[in-house]
């Protein structure tokens, strides 16, 4: 017998992946592992997150969860991404254990987003 | 037959609905003929004569002796009564036993398990579109192989393997020859009195009979051990009261198909040729198995790089079977498409429709569209490989 593996949420972003794209000039944070790819993208103003985009090659726990991720961070301080933990969207996904290190995979991905916006301030700064 | 609005159903290889004809039929069993067949008094009499009656009508779908079927519920206990029983029954003569690596688990499995117990299995490879050169089965066969066992129809793939070369050469050599038909049996024509086999399993649900009732044909001569122990019924093959409304069943859904099953087969070719017209210019998309002679009821196709489970996902409301289907509950991509030499990246994208009497062109037209917007979907979604 098969339950249905996905909850609503997971099927509501996965049906409205309203943030799938690219910010043009944007920071990237990129990674690919575990057999998927994830690509986040964001522009960045007075340390706000004004707009996050996502691309990914993955199953629909990680697709969810990446637009989770967008709708999430926008209009939130960069700081916040650096610091940002799977665990809260593994519960709310109701992502099944054996796909962790893929949700990893997306955490690796915000965290490297927030490392590219700090590098970009930096850089500005300088 | 049943109708849902919300969904299109395209997976009629795993199952099919019950043929209205055939819920009456079992209907009247239940309220008039409950008795048990073995029962000495005019009751059981009754049952054992619908029994009878169900075993004339699977007869002449496939033109042989009724006397010649033995009841169990369904192909993969006839598969495994057929495979392990004659191993078993000739392991005196020799332990060598020829199988395809592209077989069902039904089969598969059963041949793990004689090989645990000693017997040699050769594990024959396919051609890359999943047919079995003849040559090559027969350069399989030794002095000592006891029994070979290839199916009809591929369940994933609607691949046609020629079961009448085959069965001639195992005839001529005096080995075997089991054919698992759940795939065939009442879908396409299989004449038994033409055909040499000696054991072929079928199944009443993959024909729009009820689920937990099949057959195995035993050729008169064809020596087997029983399995199970506790009675003499079915000539103490396979013990066990008999389940007298769904032979009735699987008896009226032979019947139906021997009328059927040709006009079926027309109408299926049309729908696939459909699907596939309108499918197969999107870029990347390859065809699984054969095209040409193949089962018109089956098209499995993959497409480059799209993400197996999301494509299943975005394909809802379809109901189709992916490429870690067979056995969808595991998320391993298709050993019967690995072994056609796709990629684990090419299976796991790989999606079966398998249409049936239900499937209606408007239903193809839909799965047409919605397979289209499921890839651009999944494709726009993808970010570029960076290297």
């Amino acid at each position: 017998m098969s339950a249905d593996p996905y909850n609503q949420k997971v099927r509501a972003y996965f049906a409205d992946t309203a943030h799938c794209g690219d910010v043009e000039d944007g920071a990237v944070g990129y990674f690919e592992d575990q057999g998927m790819r994830v690509r986040l993208s964001a522009e960045v103003e007075d340390g706000r997150i004004t707009r996050l985009a996502f691309r990914a090659w993955a199953c629909p726990h990680v697709i969810a969860a990446a637009e989770s991720v967008c709708r999430e961070f926008e209009g939130r301080p960069v700081a916040e991404l650096e610091q940002f933990a799977s665990a809260q969207i593994m519960q709310d996904l109701a992502v099944p254990v054996e796909k962790t290190g893929r949700i990893l995979v997306l955490e690796d991905s915000v965290r490297s987003l927030g490392h590219a916006i700090r590098d970009r301030l930096s850089t500005k700064q300088d | 037959m049943p109708n849902y609005p919300d969904l299109i159903y395209l997976d009629f290889a795993a199952t099919t609905p019950l043929d209205p004809d055939v819920a009456l039929c079992m209907q009247r069993v239940q309220s008039q003929a409950y008795f048990n067949p073995s029962s000495n008094h005019i009751g059981g009499r009754r049952s054992a004569s619908v029994v009878q009656n169900a075993a004339e009508k699977l007869a002449a779908l496939l033109n042989t002796d009724p006397a010649s079927f033995v009841w169990t519920s369904g192909a993969t206990e006839a598969n495994n009564l057929a495979i392990v029983g004659a191993a078993k029954q000739r392991e005196h003569r020799g332990r060598h036993l020829v199988t395809m690596r592209t077989e069902h688990k039904a089969v598969v499995d059963v041949f793990r398990h004689l090989e645990k117990q000693g017997f040699e299995v050769t594990w024959l490879q396919p051609e890359p579109d999943g047919r079995l050169p003849v040559d090559r089965f027969e350069a399989a066969l030794r002095d000592d192989t006891q029994l070979a066992s290839i199916m009809h129809i591929n369940n994933e793939t609607g691949t046609v393997q020629d079961i009448a070369k085959l069965g001639a050469i195992c005839k001529d050599r005096g080995v075997l020859f089991h054919v698992d038909a759940a795939q065939s049996a009442g879908k396409v024509l299989v004449d038994l009195a033409d055909l040499p086999v000696d054991l072929l399993s079928l199944t009443a649900h993959k024909f729009y009979g009820p689920k937990g009732i099949g057959a195995l044909y035993v050729k008169t001569g064809t020596p087997l051990l029983a399995m199970m122990f506790g009675g003499g019924q079915q000539r103490r093959l396979r013990p066990g009261t008999l389940a007298v409304d769904l032979i009735a069943g699987l008896g009226e859904a032979a019947r139906i198909a021997a009328v059927r099953h040709e006009d079926d087969f027309k109408r299926l070719s049309a729908q696939k040729s459909q699907l596939l017209a309108g499918i197969r210019d999107i870029d990347g998309l390859h065809v699984n198995g054969a095209l040409d002679d193949a089962y018109p009821g089956i098209l499995n196709v993959g497409v480059e790089d799209i993400e197996g489970e999301s494509l299943l996902l975005a394909l809802e409301p379809l109901c189709v079977a992916t490429g870690s289907a067979c056995n969808s509950q595991s998320q391993e991509p298709s050993y019967v498409l690995r072994a056609l030499g796709r990629s684990d990246w090419q299976a796991q994208s790989a999606i079966r429709f398998s249409f049936g009497r239900t499937t209606s062109t408007d239903d193809v037209e839909r799965a047409i569209t919605i397979y289209r917007n499921a890839v651009e979907k999944l494709r726009n979604l993808a970010p570029e490989r960076v290297a």
